[in-house]
């Protein structure tokens, strides 16, 4: 079995959580977006590029959320791979996991984009997880 | 007989007793016509303006689906391919927030995309909050410029000449105070008169604030910019609305005000405010800017 990762969602950062008020970042505070922390045994892994969990790796890949557990930074979920069993650990941040329609037996679909990966469930988003590409696309601040 | 004795709609109440209708039955036409106007005013000013503005979205808790942000994720990308292979620095990009194909109109909003010295393209654009009459200056990303609910997945951009990319640099350079915000106005309609500062749409900000860039020691106000711009030739668009339009956008709309606009013109059903496609036709016959470059995923 791959070794589960942790893929820390830092669903709304400071950035987005300040742009509450505005049109299009209301919308946009409600995409979880994501960057892939890695295990504590890779901790320090900052590339999303590098971190990708197998699991995660493959478009079309149908995972299985197998475990909720909230934490301080957030609120965890292990994810496994129907065809193999392979695992990841997602970790959605505070504001993220609100609403979040992620439970126990939530099938989740992997899409694979050229800026990252969408996991989604019966068409909801659930989270991004952008790679250096969409690291690059998203950016969110107030001028005045 | 007693009006009261039957119900105002009742089955059968209504042949052969039409030449004696009583009075109830004309306050109830009354009323009636009354709220189909009502509705037909709020209809007609849902027609120009729907729930999404030209800005952005509402307020409106929704988290996108997974289609949208892959496509807005999508487009964002390959423009950002795209704008890389032009070679340019700085230029006016468009989305299409809301179908203006009514009023000959394709794209909805316009805002200043730049490349920054660490390889991203950001934009500086005005954001109107929740639909409210304010709004703010924001730099984004072209994820976020792109994943904003548009109405169609394309984008457009116009590449200023090399003299006016130069002065737009230096502008965005600046601190916002002192650079892109200098000709900003907070206060927020959806349909500002082209020619007037109390307020200022989002399109509006954006080629005052290319004025400013071109002439930043001699332009100190919105009202000098607007003459900049005259001068050099641009346009507003025409929007032909007519009064139950105004009336009912301005109704329904925090965001849509008339009062800016001149008498003359109003009550003439002639809106001129500043679009997205105006700008465009604007830059490419100045020659300040190149035809415009669509990209449609």
């Amino acid at each position: 079995m791959n070794k589960p990762l942790i893929v820390s969602l830092l669903a709304v950062g400071a950035a987005f959580a300040a742009q509450a008020q505005s049109e299009a970042s209301v919308a946009l505070s409600l995409v979880p977006i994501a960057s892939v922390a890695g295990t504590a045994s890779v901790a320090g892994a900052a590339s999303a590029v590098l971190a990708v969990p197998v699991a995660l790796s493959v478009g079309g890949a149908v995972l299985t959320v197998v475990a909720v557990e909230a934490s301080v930074a957030g609120t965890v979920y292990l994810l496994e791979r129907a065809s193999d069993g392979a695992r990841a650990s997602v970790r959605l941040a505070g504001r993220a996991a609100q609403g979040s329609a992620i439970a126990v037996g939530t099938v989740v679909t992997v899409s694979v984009i050229g800026s990252g990966i969408v996991l989604s469930a019966a068409g909801e988003m659930l989270a991004f997880i952008p790679n250096a590409i969409g690291r690059a696309l998203l950016h969110n601040e107030r001028l005045m | 007989m007693n009006p009261h004795a039957h119900p105002p709609f009742g089955h059968g109440d209504d042949v052969g007793r039409q030449a004696k209708a009583p009075r109830w039955r004309g306050r109830v036409r009354a009323a009636l016509r009354a709220a189909l106007l009502a509705a037909a005013v709020a209809l007609a000013g849902l027609f120009l303006f729907p729930t999404r503005s030209h800005a952005g979205r509402s307020c409106e808790q929704a988290r996108p689906t997974a289609q949208q942000v892959q496509q807005g994720m999508a487009l964002a990308e390959r423009t950002s391919q795209a704008l890389d292979a032009s070679g340019a620095r700085v230029v006016l990009l468009a989305r299409a927030g809301q179908d203006l194909g009514p009023y000959g109109l394709r794209w909805s909003h316009v805002g200043i995309a730049y490349k920054t010295d660490e390889g991203p393209w950001r934009v500086a654009h005005k954001l109107n909050q929740c639909g409210t009459a304010v709004a703010g200056l924001y730099r984004q990303g072209l994820g976020e410029f792109f994943l904003d609910d548009p109405w169609r997945y394309e984008a457009a951009w116009s590449v200023p000449s090399p003299a006016v990319q130069s002065k737009l640099v230096a502008l965005l350079a600046a601190s916002p105070a002192a650079g892109i915000g200098r000709l900003h106005t907070p206060a927020y309609s959806l349909v500002s008169y082209a020619w007037a500062d109390r307020y200022q749409q989002s399109n509006q900000w954006a080629i005052e604030t290319l004025a400013l860039a071109m002439a930043p020691s001699t332009l100190t106000d919105r009202r000098q910019a607007q003459a900049w711009l005259r001068g050099n030739g641009y346009a507003p668009t025409t929007l032909r609305l007519g009064p139950m339009t105004r009336l009912g956008g301005r109704m329904s709309k925090a965001n849509v005000a008339f009062d800016d606009h001149p008498n003359e013109k109003r009550f003439a059903d002639r809106i001129e405010t500043v679009t997205a496609d105006s700008v465009f036709a604007w830059l490419q016959r100045s020659g300040l800017g190149a035809a415009p470059v669509t990209l449609v995923p």
